[in-house]
C-alpha cells in the first residue's frame, strides 16, 4: 500500500490567493510585486501577507532592488516550494481521480 | 476537500499558468536593431565593391558597426530586464539562443574570413542559414508558427545564393534582411504593443 495521503492537502499553499501567487512563479522565472498584484488581484497588504507566509515556509525567496531609484521587490519560487507545488497539484488530481473511481 | 473544489482548483492554476507563460512575448525591437544596422552595412558593403573603392575599409566598417550593434543591445536588454514586471524560462530561452547565434556568426563572418578559410562570396549564404536555424527554434519556443517559417526564406536564400554566387550576393542578403528580419520585427513589435494594450484592457475591467 503506498503511503500517499491524498487528503493531505499543504496548509502553506492551500488558499485562493497563496494557489495563485504559487501559479505564477511556477511559470515565469522571477516576478515583481506589482505583476503579481495584478495577476492574483489583490491589495498590497493582502498580498503583502500571504507572500511573508510563502516565504516564511521556503517556499519563494525575495530579491531587492532599485529601478530608476525606487525600490522593487521581485519573488522566485524555490526549489522546496516547486517541490511543495508538484505534491499539492499531484495531491489535487488525486482526490479527482479518486472520486471518479469511487 | 471535495472533487468539485479540487476540479475548480486545478482549473484555476492551469489558467493563471497559462496567462503567466504568455508574458514577455517578443517585442521585436532586437530584430529591428540588427536588420537596421546590417542593412546598412551590406548596402555600404555593396557600393564599395560596386565602385571599387575603400575595399580595405570592409573588415573595419563590419567590425565597428557589429561591436556597436552588441553595445546597443546590450543596453536595450539591460533596459527591458530592469523595466519588466516578470522574466519567463522561454523568453530567456530566446535570449540565450539569438546571444549564441550572434557569436556563431561572429565566428564565421570575422574568424572565418579572416583566416581565409573560405571564399567571402560565401559568407551571405552561410550566414543565411545560421539565421534559419535561429527562427525556426525561436519561433518553436515562443509557439509562433509564422516566425518559424521565416527560417524557410533564409534557408531558401541560402540555397540561392550558395548556387548562383555573385558580387550581387551581398544586394540579395540586403534584401533578404529588409524582409526576413526587418518586416517580422515590425510585425512582432505590432503584436506586442496590441498584446500589452489587451493586457491593461483585462486588468482595467
Amino acid at each position: 500500500m503506498s503511503d500517499f495521503d491524498y487528503t493531505h492537502i499543504d496548509d502553506v499553499i492551500h488558499s485562493r490567493i497563496r494557489t495563485s501567487i504559487m501559479a505564477v512563479l511556477v511559470s515565469v522565472e522571477e516576478a515583481e510585486f506589482n505583476y503579481l498584484k495584478e495577476k492574483v488581484n489583490a491589495t498590497d497588504g493582502n498580498l503583502s501577507v500571504h507572500i511573508k507566509k510563502l516565504e516564511d515556509a521556503g517556499y519563494v525567496s525575495v530579491k531587492k532592488i532599485f529601478v530608476d531609484r525606487k525600490p522593487v521587490s521581485k519573488y522566485k519560487i524555490t526549489n522546496k516550494g516547486y517541490k511543495a507545488f508538484e505534491n499539492y497539484i499531484k495531491r489535487l488530481e488525486s482526490i479527482v481521480k479518486n472520486n471518479f473511481k469511487n | 476537500m471535495s472533487t468539485i473544489e479540487a476540479e475548480s482548483e486545478l482549473s484555476v492554476i492551469k489558467k493563471i499558468m497559462e496567462d503567466s507563460r504568455r508574458l514577455n512575448i517578443d517585442n521585436g525591437k532586437h530584430y529591428l536593431m540588427w536588420g537596421i544596422l546590417v542593412t546598412f552595412a551590406l548596402i555600404c558593403n555593396y557600393i564599395m565593391l560596386l565602385t571599387k573603392t575603400g575595399g580595405q575599409y570592409i573588415g573595419i566598417m563590419w567590425f565597428v558597426l557589429m561591436i556597436s550593434g552588441a553595445i546597443i543591445d546590450s543596453i536595450m536588454k539591460k533596459r527591458e530586464v530592469r523595466t519588466l514586471k516578470a522574466n519567463t524560462y522561454a523568453g530567456n530561452i530566446v535570449g540565450s539562443l539569438w546571444l549564441a547565434s550572434g557569436i556563431a556568426m561572429f565566428i564565421y563572418g570575422f574568424v572565418g574570413l579572416i583566416t581565409k578559410s573560405y571564399n567571402p562570396v560565401f559568407i551571405c549564404p552561410i550566414i543565411s542559414t545560421s539565421l534559419g536555424i535561429s527562427y525556426y527554434t525561436s519561433g518553436a519556443i515562443q509557439r509562433l508558427k509564422w516566425l518559424q517559417n521565416v527560417s524557410y526564406g533564409w534557408w531558401a536564400g541560402a540555397i540561392f545564393l550558395f548556387v548562383f554566387p555573385s558580387i550581387h550576393s551581398v544586394l540579395v542578403f540586403a534584401l533578404m534582411l529588409v524582409a526576413f528580419q526587418i518586416v517580422p520585427g515590425i510585425i512582432l513589435n505590432i503584436n506586442s504593443k496590441k498584446f500589452l494594450e489587451s493586457e491593461a484592457h483585462t486588468l482595467n475591467v
